[in-house]
This record gives structure tokens, C-alpha cells and sequence, in this order.
């Protein structure tokens, strides 16, 4: 308990974590944005286009925001005791290595646990009470039936920071685990929508922006990424990117001098 | 004019450092305030104080490295950003740790000796001199607190300046390098140059310092010879801690 | 200048990171053959087949490598603290600056220009016999396109320094340049049209289709600039960042 209190506190302090939740949350500011632009131009269209009108849910456009800023946070959270030399002190206060993983990973998914949720359902009711009735389809449907996939995009935060962490203290390297959290989100999946079938599309199912809606059923329809998995796969997919990373580094913490 | 002892005279070593009503505020935190005095050639003056005195901060205002609030600080007469190959008049070693720990020794000492027209055969000169010669290619990430000390004394030397600052030199070093760094300091300051040295090891201050400067919350308090402090109480110790007695900011309660 | 320049080359050749990030950038070469025999094999089952050039497929990976690569030139001098070593060596900042801008510009055009034609032509020798739609024209005509190309991978790469010189941090600069090649362009996207294709216009990712007259995507069509003008939004990004990072360098403590 004693290590999670201080793991809490080395989270707070660093110089920028207060700067990656700042930016994490206005992604809703973003959302919102988008969501008023998009009522302006349905409303300055004729009216016998506006019932062919699609808007694309604007709380899996901003979730990127936050997934990059956590999965950061993840990697600061380990990568800076290493640039500062403070993890000799942490491993001498906390000798026993799983415990001092498992606190900052406690932390950070605590944060995103918060913050995914948080920019996720604050982006969709403000996008619904922006768009009213306007554009059928995301906004018009009952909460309740967006309530699975809306719930499992926010899940995808915490992994985000998970999948940070475990990468940091794998890498020890701030560069590296940010550079690879970035190819993994975005430079990946330009490359698969650009291969040709059938191997686009079955990359394109286990990317993570992909997995929320084959863990829902809903599918990825009109998007780069494919959705050949069914649920139960899907979701062990996603518990994977946070869970791989993370039990490979601590299997490293161990052995690895510090 | 003072010359270099040895070989043909390369250049004239005369040099000194000179602050005029040198003021340093960070927000609300004033680490240097109205700092005036003179470092002339010849001897080693040693630069003392409590810690948070400022004398780190005067070191890097010298460098330009900070800029001052108010007043100026000159080497040889001229502010130090307008040098054109400061490290032949003006060498300095303000953290050893402040090094790339995937370079090597000798690639650090190459990147800083390149920018003011060093050559190589330099570079291998002062880690011969400092003992590194054994390790010049290795990976400075992994030298022991003292060989960091060393190279970064080494860095000092490159341009072979007639200024020489040296901001605690001593922590990590063996005993061996302690009497070492002494016997370098004094060398140095017998060639003609200008020595400035900061550290808190009054027994070693007093067997390397001639002229002592003794800075207390961003103050001058003091400035004197070594025998003039010695005569007047039992140790330059004493005479320290009677002199800084008002101005330790961050002392144990006692 | 001349001095700078050649300590900055050290200085890149003398760490792993910069192998690191330039061989991530190379993996370009290994990803375009297996591209290429994967849609020839395909194109040998079906027929015929449109698939995009390898050396625009994976630009996106050179961008980003080499964008590191510029952050990293800075940002790990702040990270070890060798930015004062190096201030105190060469004191005008905005000498070193333009020093590491030079050698990072030439490092990262030299590394894209020749990864790029790698990947261009060993994907032409191995699709040669095969329509596979982006090896049929000459390479004079391909030439424009790849030069674009590794023209807008070296803005990027000194963007990334003058962001990580503003920033002096490694993550905050590499967020700042993932937010230029990728965030932004993502958003852009969702904006209600005309306002997609106008913000897209101006951003990184959409300048090369510009500079060849392309179109930027089936969604966005055609952008609004003509090539010089494409060209000289692109030498805009670097020269914008560099200037914010002069200044800030220039007024801050280092
Ligand atoms: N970059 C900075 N930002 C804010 N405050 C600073 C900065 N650098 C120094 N200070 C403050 O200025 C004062 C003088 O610090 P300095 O490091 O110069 O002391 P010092 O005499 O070298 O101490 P020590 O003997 O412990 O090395 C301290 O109160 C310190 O907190
Ligand atoms: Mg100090």
C-alpha cells in the first residue's frame, strides 16, 4: 500500500504529467469542436441531402489523444527513474521488483481509468446534445446501445498506459518505447491499409483501434481495419497488448542488473 | 607578464576574471546578489561557501550559460559569449556527469575539442594526463563517479587556457587523485594561470588556496589570503564556519 | 562554423541512437521486397493488380524515424546535460544550432534519398514481368516524387530539432512531430468538407502529393496549392520551428 502511495506521489511529480492530463482531457474540447462543425455544415445543406448526411463517431476520432498522452505516461512513469538514476534509490527502498512494477502500473492505469471514461462518454453526450437529431446513425441511436462499444473504446486508455509502461521498462528508453507505442497507433496501420487483401484485412483485425467492436459484435465497417476476430478473441487480443509487454519486462526486472 | 613555464611560449597566459555588481534572481529566489570581485593569475583561489550560496550559479554566469539579472562578469576583460575559441582562454568543469553515456571518452573530449579548432593529439594528451589514456574507448556510462571527475578536469584542460574554474573537482576522487588534483591546481597556477576552485574540504582548501573568496546567500562575506585567515583564527576551517555562520541556509537543527 | 559543424557530425556518429533510428528508417528497403513479392505473387493469382509503391507505402516510417532522429540530436543533450559542455565550447547559440541543423539536415537527406531509391529500385527489379500498377512509369517521372519525399522527411527531421529545442525534452518533442505527420492529418479528416481539404492542405503528410500534383486522397481530392507553393510550405515547417527554437534557446538559461 505503502508503494502505491509512493508511486502516486513520483507520478505527480513528474514535470509533465500534469501537461499529458491537460492534454489527454481537451481532447473533448476537440470533440466538441468537431461536433459543432459538423451541425453547422448539416444545417447549411440542402435539405434533401441531409438524410444521406454520415458523421464517423467523434469519440473514437479524439480517443487517440488520450490513449497516446497515457501510454506516455506509462513510459515516463518508468523510462525517467532510468534517464534520472532514480530507480537504483526506488530498488533499494523497494528491493523486490514485481511489487515496484505493479504499484506504477496500479497507478497508471488508475489515471487512464479515469481519463479514458472521462474524454470517451464527455465527447459522446456533448457531441449528442450538439447534434440533436441530426445525422442518423451514431447520435440518434439509444445510449444504451452505444453503451458496449463507448465502454470498451475507454478501456482501450488504461491498455494504452499499460502497454507504455510494460514498454518503457522493457526498453528502458524513452525514445524507444514512445517511438514504438507511436508505430503500433499510427504508422502500422497506414501501412496495412495500404496492403492489398486478404492480408489487410486480417492485420487490420488485430490492431487496437480495431478491437473494440469485434469485442462488441459491431465490426468495422468502412475503416481500414478488418473484423475477423469474435469477441472472446478480440478482448484476449487487447488484455495482450497491455499484458505481453508488461509480464516480458517483468520477467526482465529480475534478471536484468538495474 | 607572467609565461608559460615550459616549451616555447604558445601564447600568453595571463588571464583573470572579473565580476562587476553580478546579480542572479531565479523567480523569487535571489542566488547571486551584487557579486563583485577580481580572480587574478598566479595562484589557486579558492571559491567557498554553504550550500545554495550561489557559487555554482557564478560559475555558469561566467560561462554565459545564465544569463545575469544585472551587472557582468568578464574573462580577460571581455564578456565570455563574445570569445571566438573560449575554450583556449577559459576551461571549466561544472558537472562531471554531464556527459552522453553512450559516447566514449574520447569522442566526448573530440566533439567538445573540434568546435574551437583542437586537434586530436590534444585529446590523447589530457587523458594521458588525467589517467584515462587505459579507457579513452570506452563508454563513459560506464566510469565510476571518479573517472567522471577526471574527464571532466580533462575537458577543462583541452584548450590549455589561462582561465581554469573548477566547480568541486574532488567529490568521488581517491587519494591518490585528491593529492593529484592538488598538485594540478598548484602546477597550473605556478604556470601563470588563473585558478578558480570551489569546494568544501577546508583541509584540502588550505593546502592548495592561496586567496580564499567566501560567498554566503548570493554575498561576498569575505575575500582573503590563506595565511591572513590562518593567522587570525586556528583553521581555515574555523575561520569558515565563524565567518559563514550567519548566512547557512540550510543547515541541520541543531 | 566549419568547427561546429564538424563536432556535431561527431557528436551524431558517436552515439547508438542515431544507428537506431536510421536503421528503423532502412527496414524501408527490407518491407519493400517483401511487399513486392507479396503483390507479385498476388498479381500471378489474379491477373493484373493496382497496389501503391512500397517507397510511398512506408514514407510514413522514414518521416518519423528520421523526425526522432532531429529531436533526439537535441533533446538527449538536455537529457545528459551536455547542453553546458557544449553551450561553453561554442558559446553563440545560434552558431550551434545552425551547426546541428546543417548536419542533421544533410545526415537525414542522405539517409531518405538513399533508402527511398533502395526500395524504389529493388521493388522495380522485382516486380519487373508483373503489372502491379506503380512499376509501369519511367523513373524520370518517378523522380520528382521521390526527391518530395525525402525532402519532406528532412523538414521533418528539423522540425523535430527545433521543437526539441523548444521543448528540451525527448517525449515532448517526439509528441510535437507525431502530432504534425499524424494527429493532425487524422483529425483534419474528420473535418466537415470543404474544411477537410483546406486544413489539409497545409499539413505535412498532404504537401508531396502537392508538389507532384497528386491528389491527396480519395477523400480530400485535390489540394488547393500548386507545387512552388507546396515546395515553400514545406521549407516552412523547419524554418518556423527552427526560428521558435532559436529564440527560445537564445533567451533562456541553458
Ligand atoms: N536553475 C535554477 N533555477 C532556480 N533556482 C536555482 C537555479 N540554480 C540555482 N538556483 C538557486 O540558487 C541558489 C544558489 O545555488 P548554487 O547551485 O549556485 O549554490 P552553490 O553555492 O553551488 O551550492 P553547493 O555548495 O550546494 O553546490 C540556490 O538557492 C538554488 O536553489
Ligand atoms: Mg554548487
Amino acid at each position: 500500500m505503502s508503494v502505491l502511495t509512493s508511486e502516486w506521489l513520483k507520478i505527480r511529480s513528474i514535470r509533465s504529467t500534469s501537461l499529458i492530463i491537460g492534454l489527454s482531457l481537451s481532447a473533448v474540447l476537440l470533440g466538441f469542436g468537431l461536433a459543432v462543425m459538423a451541425a453547422g455544415m448539416y444545417d447549411s445543406a440542402p435539405v434533401d441531402r441531409r438524410p444521406s448526411a454520415r458523421i464517423s463517431d467523434l469519440e473514437e476520432v479524439v480517443v487517440i489523444v488520450p490513449q497516446l498522452c497515457m501510454g506516455i505516461l506509462g513510459t515516463l512513469a518508468m523510462t525517467s527513474e532510468y534517464v534520472t538514476g532514480l530507480i537504483r534509490t526506488s530498488l533499494t527502498i523497494v528491493p523486490r521488483r514485481w511489487p515496484l512494477l505493479g504499484a506504477k502500473a496500479a497507478v497508471v492505469v488508475a489515471a487512464a481509468l479515469v481519463i479514458g471514461p472521462t474524454v470517451v462518454f464527455g465527447t459522446y453526450f456533448l457531441s449528442r446534445w450538439v447534434l440533436g437529431d441530426r445525422f442518423s446513425g451514431a447520435y440518434t441511436v439509444a445510449f444504451l446501445d452505444r453503451l458496449p462499444v463507448l465502454a470498451t473504446v475507454s478501456l482501450t486508455v488504461p491498455v494504452f498506459a499499460l502497454l507504455g509502461l510494460g514498454l518503457g521498462a522493457l526498453l528502458r528508453s524513452t525514445p524507444a518505447a514512445i517511438s514504438i507505442t507511436v508505430g503500433l497507433v499510427y504508422v502500422i496501420p497506414i501501412i496495412i491499409g495500404n496492403i492489398p487483401e486478404p492480408w489487410s484485412e486480417r492485420l487490420g483485425s488485430l490492431m487496437i483501434a480495431a478491437l473494440p467492436r469485434q469485442i462488441t459484435g459491431d465490426g468495422n465497417a468502412n475503416s481500414v481495419y478488418g473484423s475477423l476476430l469474435p469477441p472472446v478473441a478480440a478482448a484476449a487480443v487487447l488484455v495482450a497488448y497491455a499484458a505481453l509487454p508488461l509480464l516480458v519486462a517483468a520477467w526482465l526486472l529480475r534478471r536484468r542488473d538495474v | 607578464m607572467v609565461r608559460r613555464a615550459r616549451g616555447p611560449p604558445s601564447r600568453i597566459l595571463y588571464g583573470v576574471i572579473e565580476l562587476q555588481h553580478l546579480t542572479k534572481r531565479y523567480g523569487g529566489t535571489l542566488a547571486v546578489d551584487d557579486l563583485s570581485f577580481k580572480v587574478e593569475p598566479g595562484h589557486v583561489t579558492g571559491f567557498l561557501g554553504p550550500n545554495g550560496a550561489g557559487k555554482s550559479t557564478t560559475m555558469r554566469l561566467i560561462l554565459g550559460l545564465d544569463a545575469p539579472t544585472s551587472g557582468r562578469a568578464l574573462v580577460n576583460g571581455r564578456a565570455y559569449t563574445s570569445l571566438r575559441r573560449p575554450m583556449r582562454e577559459v576551461g571549466a568543469l561544472l558537472d562531471a556527469s554531464a556527459v552522453h553515456g553512450g559516447r566514449s571518452a574520447y569522442n566526448h573530449l573530440l566533439s567538445l575539442a573540434l568546435t574551437n579548432d583542437i586537434g586530436a593529439a590534444r585529446v590523447a594528451e589530457v587523458l594521458a594526463q588525467v589517467g584515462l589514456a587505459g579507457v579513452a574507448r570506452k563508454r563513459v556510462g560506464g566510469f565510476s563517479l571518479g573517472m567522471k571527475q577526471r574527464l571532466g578536469i580533462a575537458s577543462a584542460l583541452l584548450g590549455d587556457p589561462g582561465v581554469l574554474m573548477f566547480d568541486e573537482p574532488v567529490n568521488g576522487l581517491d587519494p591518490d587523485g585528491v593529492r593529484w588534483i592538488r598538485d594540478l591546481m598548484r602546477s597550473l597556477a605556478a604556470e601563470g594561470r588563473t585558478v578558480l576552485l570551489s569546494s568544501h574540504l577546508m583541509s584540502e582548501m588550505a593546502l592548495t588556496a592561496e586567496r580564499i573568496l567566501i560567498v554566503g546567500r548570493g554575498r561576498l562575506i569575505a575575500e582573503a589570503t590563506v595565511a591572513e585567515l590562518t593567522s587570525r583564527y586556528p583553521s581555515l576551517e574555523d575561520a569558515y564556519m565563524a565567518l559563514t555562520a550567519g548566512s547557512v541556509q540550510y543547515g541541520a537543527a541543531r | 562554423m566549419k568547427a561546429a559543424v564538424s563536432s556535431e557530425w561527431l557528436k551524431l556518429r558517436s552515439v547508438a541512437s542515431t544507428y537506431h533510428t536510421l536503421g528503423t528508417a532502412a527496414l524501408t528497403v527490407l518491407l519493400g521486397v517483401g511487399w513486392t513479392l507479396y503483390v507479385s505473387a498476388l498479381a500471378d493469382e489474379r491477373g493484373s493488380l493496382r497496389a501503391a509503391a512500397p517507397e510511398q507505402g512506408f514514407l510514413p516510417l522514414v518521416q518519423i524515424s528520421l523526425a526522432v532522429l532531429g529531436v533526439l540530436a537535441v533533446t538527449s543533450e538536455y537529457a545528459t546535460g551536455t547542453i553546458r559542455p557544449s553551450l561553453a565550447a561554442v558559446p553563440r547559440r545560434g552558431t550551434l544550432l545552425l551547426a546541428k541543423a546543417g548536419i542533421v539536415g544533410l545526415t537525414t537527406f542522405t539517409a531518405a534519398t538513399t533508402i527511398l531509391l533502395l526500395t524504389y529500385s529493388v521493388s522495380r527489379l522485382l516486380a519487373s514481368g508483373h503489372n502491379l500498377g506503380f512499376n509501369t512509369t519511367p523513373l524520370a517521372d518517378d523522380l520528382p516524387s521521390l526527391l518530395a519525399s525525402s525532402l519532406s522527411a528532412t523538414a521533418l527531421a528539423l522540425v523535430g530539432l527545433g521543437l526539441g529545442t523548444a521543448i528540451r525534452s525527448t517525449a515532448g518533442g517526439i509528441v510535437s512531430v507525431v502530432a504534425l505527420l499524424f494527429v493532425l492529418p487524422g483529425i483534419a479528416n474528420y473535418l466537415p468538407s470543404p474544411w477537410n481539404t483546406r486544413v489539409a492542405t497545409l499539413l505535412l503528410p498532404n504537401i508531396v502529393p502537392q508538389i507532384v500534383g497528386a491528389r491527396l486522397s480519395s477523400r480530400l481530392g485535390d489540394g488547393f496549392l500548386p507545387p512552388w507553393a507546396a515546395l515553400a510550405v514545406l521549407c516552412a515547417y523547419p524554418v518556423i520551428a527552427l526560428a521558435v527554437g532559436y529564440v527560445l534557446l537564445k533567451r533562456r538559461d541553458a
